[in-house]
């Protein structure tokens, strides 16, 4: 189970810091910062900078995103911000504005 | 979808966190929480600023008041320091709280449940405070089935306290034996053969009082206990008024 769940209907309005997986079904206002995976739920809307091992994005994410492993934007997922991370995949369906920087 | 939020134990945040459903901090908070469903705050969750929920049930720290619209239940090892408030109030042995504490309003929906037992029988109560005594009713309970055993097994429970963790290893192979064994050599393994016998039986109580219970919640205590304790007072040496009779005296 992960370690970390943000429910529908919660909000939190500050950083979230840890290590461990993070998932998120409600709202985030802030930063988000972790060691492990990120995993945004489809009712999410996250309006952080987030970093993390990987991002899946399948709610609204806006903010700038670094992963030392991979981001995919899901069908139906929303980012919009910079992206570094050296795999990065937009699902058809899925929609992106901003940067990627793949570290080539 | 997922009613419940989790504050994962390696998670910190800090921020307001508010909202629907209910949400378990195993980490650390730092800002006010309010929820409409109920908070529980886990043995190492630590929360800095003021709870809100529907019940909320602390096992852990909290610096900040706690208001619960249906009740608050502070389990064996939770430390507050701040005002509590709510229907119902239950702050069970063990529990450290700082601050005042005020039942108000009417009782939740739910009127059958009684603060103190309802936050008992949750986590360590079972454990805490019934440890001592379930032992020695369990024993006669179960003393029928071995009748050679128990009346030396309670004569020596009490004083053998670390063997029974020895014995425990053991015990789960012994227990046919022992009758055969008792027959043929009665004084010399009778003691260290029967006592598994009951000692099988009884593991949960010996073992949840001496060594589970504290453990589990020592560690909790010991955080930071110490140096948030305030100082103990400063006693004057001499009580009032000895100088002053002393001057008398030479005068």
């Amino acid at each position: 189970m992960a370690g970390t769940v943000i429910g529908e209907g919660l909000t939190i309005e500050g950083d979230i810091s840890g290590d461990e997986e993070i998932v998120i079904h409600g709202n985030l206002r802030g930063r988000l910062t972790t060691t492990d995976a990120v995993t945004v739920g489809g009712t999410a809307v996250v309006g952080a900078d987030i970093t993390g091992a990987s991002l899946s994005v399948a709610g609204q994410v806006t903010g700038d995103v670094t992963a030392s492993e991979r981001v995919d934007i899901q069908a139906g997922g929303k980012l919009v911000g910079d992206i570094k991370a050296a795999r990065f995949t937009i699902a058809d369906g899925a929609s992106f504005k901003g940067n990627v920087d793949m570290e080539v | 979808m997922a009613e419940t939020s989790v504050i994962g134990a390696g998670t910190v945040v800090s921020g307001h966190i508010r909202g629907q459903g209910s949400l378990e901090i195993l980490g650390r908070v730092e800002g006010d929480v309010s929820v409409t469903g109920n908070v529980m705050i886990g043995p190492a969750g630590r929360v800095r600023g003021n709870v809100t929920g529907a019940e909320v049930t602390i096992s852990g720290q909290v610096q900040g008041d706690l208001r619960g619209t249906q009740a608050v239940l502070l389990e064996p090892g939770a430390r507050v320091v701040g005002d509590i408030s709510g229907p119902r109030v239950g702050i069970a042995p063990g529990a450290l709280a700082r601050g005042h504490v005020q039942t108000d309003g009417e009782p939740a929906p739910t009127p059958a449940r009684v603060p103190a037992p309802a936050a008992r029988p949750l986590s360590a109560p079972a454990r805490l405070t019934p440890a001592a005594p379930p032992t020695p009713t369990r024993v006669e309970a179960k003393a029928p089935l071995p009748l050679p055993a128990p009346a030396r097994v309670e004569a020596k429970a009490p004083l053998p306290l670390p063997a029974p963790a020895r014995v425990e290893a053991k015990a789960p192979l012994p227990l046919p034996a022992p009758a055969r064994i008792e027959a043929k050599a009665p004084p010399p393994p009778s003691p260290k053969v029967a006592p598994p016998k009951p000692e099988v039986r009884k593991p949960d109580p010996p073992r949840a009082a001496p060594a589970s219970a504290p453990a589990e919640f020592t560690p909790v205590r010991p955080i930071k206990p110490e140096p948030r304790r305030p100082p103990p007072p400063v006693v004057p040496v001499i009580s009032k008024g000895t100088k002053a009779k002393k001057k008398k005296s030479h005068d």
